[in-house]
């Protein structure tokens, strides 16, 4: 979405009904008229004034952090660094009083009322283009006209459940409707996120400014979603594109608030008609889905092919009346400008009312006058596809040369349909507060800059009647931008409607007045959560394993001796390295220097799959996939884990300071762990991926122990008990006396040592049987491991000790050395079949045929 | 005529197929020159559920899911159909193209709109002044529609080549006007494109042709496989019945009784005869083996009741 803003001078409009004076003028000013402050901003501008801007800038740092360690963010597309980019918002909100919310209220309940009704004809009886009220090309030409929905049983209420409608005010201080959003509208809840951020940088003065509060909106809509479904106590879900998604934040962030299930088209399925959701522990029948994905992506199988977002069948079940879909399929077709010039004359013959809430001026050139007048006005109109999915970005014709308005002009002659043309709007503006390093103001006056504005606002089809949300998402145009989008470079910001009364308080989407059942069964957990479990638990483990023993090189390196720095390598190899840059050839000249750039390739460089950057990266990444069911600590520490690895080189001495930092994160990701998350399926599925990593990595390690020690290798037994945290167990049983063979006891056999491998194993086979439908035949395989690890006979391995007088020979370590291949293999193959078990039909993203 | 119709479509997969979602458009319609005898399908493995439904065009669609494992897949569809030529008073109609034209936007009769979704671009059906200009070369100002309509079929007949696996499922209409070489698919899909971007309503038609050669003519192509062609909107005068003249590019011929109707859709996707989601599977072949059989009346008993191995 975007709107523009221009002062272009353009001839009067040749058709009456389309005239609209306000791009003549100044642009209105939200906070101030003619110079002075407006009645209603006062009490904002005075608290500005009073904190002064040292203060504002401490306060907005803070949530600035916030924003950051809460992981709000937005994807923006095309650009390599746009994914989980910090969600940008100021301060200060747009206010409006409640005489003219009211107006703009009624309005848009007027609109989503009359659009709603246009939807139900469009799918039933199609009366409006037979009588002519409707052009019929708006849906015969429009790809979101969705023909397999027509007639289907769809409840009115679902056509338009939540509608978003773009806003901007003219010079004359008149609202105008840019657009409608009507498949699956975002933003909502990133406007309450902003409202919990600016609330709390300005909390005296929300406190009291009766700002109407967001909150009964969200209960609204969960008890309207609930309603749509026949069934007593319906099982709603979220239906996400994915984590590529722009506003995925903000699926993960309602799908928490509101309380529903956040699956993603892989994770559903369809059977007998029937939309199910695929859990570990089998099919559950899902009634109602919430979706944000577009309309034509939800079937690939009856709607757009080339889309694997959606669920195969889904149609099929809506037909069926099986399944509800919030807004219904196709419900997009209503989102086309083109259908704006009709709206008047629609809610006349429909409703017997004008309309309150005009659209910016908007000629559909399917209409011979309007072409007619669009082509002669082609300066002063920006030109856009009459029907959003193709994909068309605006074009203003007054940048054209002589040639490219030919050229335009000839294709909205060959499919004039296709086009619309519309007036470009002088946006209002109000104040934004630029936050930044480099802003000293001498005055302690904050810097105020005026930015155009766009205000999305929400209107909810309870099913008893529609409500407006108090407020919305207000977006900003980008420092030198006249468009207003997130996608480039704008930003948002908070809405306040400030009541004429005191507000409500009492916490509305946590009635302490309604009695509530005791729930024992285990929450619905997606195979595909309970995938991004398993690897969060893996890469989270990777990444305390690598932290460890590159803690541990880095701050022996810088004065290691030959000896020590081959110690180091071997201990370094152990980190399972695919993409080492280590040369063979272990020259003692060049090792050194060779072995700083590995190391600092495998603590910076973001592409080395084997990296510590890589694994942190991925450990946030699978977390960032089931926010919704991590508690905001663990959130706030995956992301502040992923911020403590600089991306960029640093000198190696800064390394030892900046790994313990990592390491002290991620001791305490794995003490929220214990302490924090709910047994439940994510859970083991989280400890799974942990012990399994930790004994795959021990693997590795011990490996480098089957072998005699010679004089040079002693070193390696103290950074084999770092790497494992095992010095002070070592000390309390030993002693300073170190030797390998009791080292390998306590890290290969220690049963009650957390670090051995024997626990793991343990572990394994007390988790895997906890799961449901594990397999009898996997958890044997597991427990013979633990068997053949507990019969390993360690006083067969003769260490030869170095200067002694010991004439035994080295022996035993075959045994050890087979045991430790044979066991890594196991361990890979068991954790393939338990993917395959549990996980296959969600990895595998279904195939089109027959087309 | 009656025609026995096998159309055998056999999947073969390299993996497990776990779960399959389909949908077949296999049924011929019941048409004023067409009626449908008899009408089987069968798919093994045995489908989970079974669900006939009309699409918004009027075909038959026949939606079900397999959900057990399975290495292959096969959907036979049998009938038993009775086709007659196109009655002589429908040929009449015959207004000039540019009336057809500019009648389209203004008719709201059901069948007025119904024609008119068949007037614009479509999933694989693009508009370009291209297309718009070799159209022109026949549909010159005022001629006649049929006339026109014949002469651009013709001309699409002679300047493109038929070459079997010139072209996929998913080559453009873009490349076969550039390159000039295609299927009876891709042939009625331009010609379709070159309609539209005129103004005019047309829509692709899925079928068969009868297995030729009668004494002394060439075997016809696209024979022994599902066949392709498409109708164009030319309503007669006010009042009567709309009539769609059907076109075979292919083989330059207005279908009579050889081409059995499948359905008909904006294009190839809308009336694909059999397509589907599967989960797992890997790589998979196809093999389509179809067989229309003009017989005579009184076998008729015999070979209803034949049984069809799978």
């Amino acid at each position: 979405m975007s709107g523009a803003a221009s002062e272009t001078q353009r001839d009067e409009p040749a058709i009456e009904t389309y005239h609209t004076p306000h791009a003549l003028h100044q642009p209105y000013d939200e906070a101030r008229d003619d110079g002075r402050t407006r009645p209603h901003w006062a009490p904002l501008m005075q608290t500005i004034d009073e904190t002064g801007a040292a203060e504002l800038a401490r306060r907005w740092a803070r949530a600035e952090r916030r924003i950051r360690e809460n992981g709000v963010t937005y994807n923006v597309y095309g650009d390599p660094q746009g994914t989980d980019r910090p969600w940008k918002i100021d301060m200060i909100p747009l206010i409006l009083p409640q005489s003219e919310w009211a107006g703009i209220e009624r309005g848009l309940i007027q609109r989503a009322a009359l659009l709603g009704e246009i939807l139900n004809d469009i799918y039933c009886e199609q009366e409006l283009v037979r009588s002519g009220a409707l052009p019929a090309e708006l849906l015969l030409a429009n790809p979101a006209f969705l023909r397999p929905m027509v007639g289907a049983p769809i409840p009115a209420a679902s056509y338009l459940h939540l509608l978003a409608v773009d806003l901007a005010r003219s010079p004359d201080g008149q609202w105008w409707v840019l657009a409608d959003r009507a498949q699956a509208p975002s933003g909502a809840g990133y406007a309450l996120e902003n409202r919990l951020i600016v609330s709390d940088v300005l909390p005296d003065l929300f406190h009291h400014s009766q700002v109407r509060l967001l909150a009964q909106f969200f209960r609204a809509q969960r008890e309207a979603l609930q309603a749509l479904s026949p069934a007593a106590d319906p099982r709603i879900v979220l239906l996400t594109p994915g984590p590529l998604n722009e506003t995925y934040f903000e699926h993960s962030y309602l799908a928490r608030y509101l309380g529903f299930t956040l699956v993603e088209g892989v994770d559903l399925t369809v059977r007998d008609r029937t939309v199910f959701i695929k859990t570990f522990t089998g099919l559950q029948k899902v009634d109602v889905i919430l979706r944000r994905v577009d309309d034509s992506f939800c079937d690939p199988l009856e709607l757009r092919g080339d889309s694997l977002l959606g669920v195969p069948g889904l149609v099929d079940s809506v037909i069926a009346g099986n399944v509800r879909v919030a807004n219904a399929l196709g419900s997009g077709v209503i989102e086309s400008a083109s259908i704006m010039p009709f709206l008047p004359g629609l809610c006349q013959s429909l409703r017997g009312e004008r309309l309150l809430l005009p659209s910016v001026a908007t000629w559909w050139c399917g209409q011979p006058p309007a072409r007619e007048w669009v082509l002669g006005h082609l300066d002063s109109v920006v030109i856009k596809p009459a029907f959003p999915s193709r994909r068309m970005e605006p074009v203003f014709a007054a940048n054209l040369d002589s040639e490219g308005r030919a050229k335009l002009a000839e294709r909205i002659l060959a499919e004039p349909h296709s086009f619309v043309a519309q007036e470009q709007v002088a946006l209002s503006r109000l104040p934004v507060w630029e936050s930044g390093p480099a802003e000293p103001n001498a005055c302690g006056a904050a810097p105020l800059q005026m930015r155009p504005l766009v205000l999305r606002a929400y209107v909810l089809n309870s099913g008893n009647g529609w409500i407006v949300m108090p407020g919305g998402l207000v977006r900003v145009a980008g420092e030198d931008g006249q468009v207003v989008s997130m996608q480039r470079g704008g930003h948002s910001k908070d809405a306040w409607v400030l009541s004429d009364e005191p507000v409500d308080r009492f916490s509305l989407l946590h009635p302490r007045n309604v009695p509530i059942e005791l729930r024992h069964e285990p929450p619905l957990l997606p195979s595909k959560s309970g995938l991004n479990f398993f690897w969060l638990g893996r890469y989270i483990e990777r990444s305390e394993c690598a932290t460890r023993v590159l803690r541990a090189t880095v701050t022996r390196f810088p004065h290691a001796g030959l000896s020590e720095l081959q110690c180091l390598v071997r201990l370094h190899e152990s980190l399972d390295l695919g993409q080492s840059k280590l040369p063979k050839d272990r020259n003692a000249r060049t090792l050194p220097q060779r072995f700083q750039q590995e190391l600092i390739s495998v603590l910076a460089d973001p592409e080395r799959e084997d990296g510590l950057f890589w694994s942190i990266e991925h450990a946030y990444q699978a977390g960032n996939r089931v926010r919704e069911r991590l508690s905001l600590d663990m959130v706030q520490l995956l992301s502040r884990l992923r911020s403590s690895i600089p991306a960029q080189p640093q000198p190696l001495e800064d390394y030892p300071r900046i790994l313990s930092e990592a390491m002290q994160l991620l001791a305490s990701f794995s003490g929220l762990e214990r302490e924090n998350i709910h047994r439940g399926p994510g859970w083991l599925f989280l400890s799974i991926g942990r012990r399994l990593e930790r004994a795959l990595s021990l693997c590795r390690r011990l490996r480098g122990m089957a072998q005699p020690f010679g004089e040079d290798d002693w070193p390696f037994l103290e950074l084999m008990l770092e790497a494992a945290d095992c010095s002070m167990t070592y000390r309390s049983r030993y002693y300073t006396t170190l030797q390998p063979l009791p080292v390998l006891d306590l890290l290969l056999k220690a049963r009650p040592n957390p670090r051995s491998l024997d626990f793991q194993l343990a572990k394994l086979v007390e988790l895997y049987q906890k799961l449901a439908r594990h397999l009898p035949a996997d958890l044997e395989t597991m427990r013979e491991a633990l068997i053949g690890l507990r019969a390993l006979d360690l006083g067969k391995l003769h260490y030869p000790l170095p200067n002694a007088k010991d004439n035994a020979k080295a022996r035993g370590f075959n045994t050890l050395r087979g045991f430790l291949n044979d066991l890594e293999t196991v361990l890979h193959s068991w954790a393939r079949n338990l993917v395959a078990r549990y996980f296959s039909h969600v990895s595998v993203l279904p195939i089109k045929v027959g087309e | 005529m009656i025609y026995r119709l096998i159309h055998r479509t056999h999947y073969r997969y390299s993996h497990q197929v776990d779960v399959a979602n389909h949908i077949a458009c296999l049924r011929p319609r019941e048409l004023p020159r067409q009626h449908v005898l008899e009408f089987k399908l069968g798919i093994a493995p045995e489908p989970a559920g079974m669900v006939e439904r009309a699409d918004y065009f009027g075909n038959t669609l026949q939606v079900f899911s397999i959900q057990t494992p399975h290495r292959e897949l096969v959907v036979l569809s049998r009938a038993l159909i009775q086709v007659r030529a196109p009655a002589p008073q429908q040929a009449a109609a015959n207004p000039p193209w540019e009336s057809v034209r500019d009648r389209l936007r203004e008719d709201r009769s059901a069948s007025g709109l119904d024609a008119y979704q068949f007037a614009f671009d479509s999933h694989r059906i693009p508009l370009r002044p291209a297309f718009a200009a070799y159209a022109r070369q026949s549909f010159t100002p005022h001629r006649l529609l049929r006339d026109a309509a014949l002469e651009l079929t013709a001309r699409i007949h002679a300047d493109f080549k038929f070459k079997g696996g010139a072209t996929s499922v998913s080559t453009t209409v873009d490349e076969v006007f550039e390159k000039r070489v295609g299927v009876c698919q891709d042939f009625s899909h331009l010609q379709i494109a070159c309609l539209r971007s005129i103004g005019l309503a047309s829509r692709y038609v899925s079928g068969y042709l009868r297995t030729y050669p009668p004494p002394g003519k060439e075997r016809a192509i696209g024979a022994d496989a599902s066949h392709a062609w498409l109708s164009i909107y030319c309503p007669g005068p006010e009042g009567c019945e709309p009539v769609w003249l059907d076109v075979d590019p292919t083989n330059n011929c207005v279908p009579r009784d050889g081409h059995i109707a499948l359905g008909w859709g904006r294009d190839y996707s809308d009336v694909s005869p059999l397509r589907g989601l599967i989960l797992g599977g890997g790589s998979h072949t196809l093999k389509v083996g179809v067989d229309v059989e003009p017989i005579e009346e009184e076998n008729l008993v015999e070979t209803a009741s034949a049984p069809a191995a799978i």
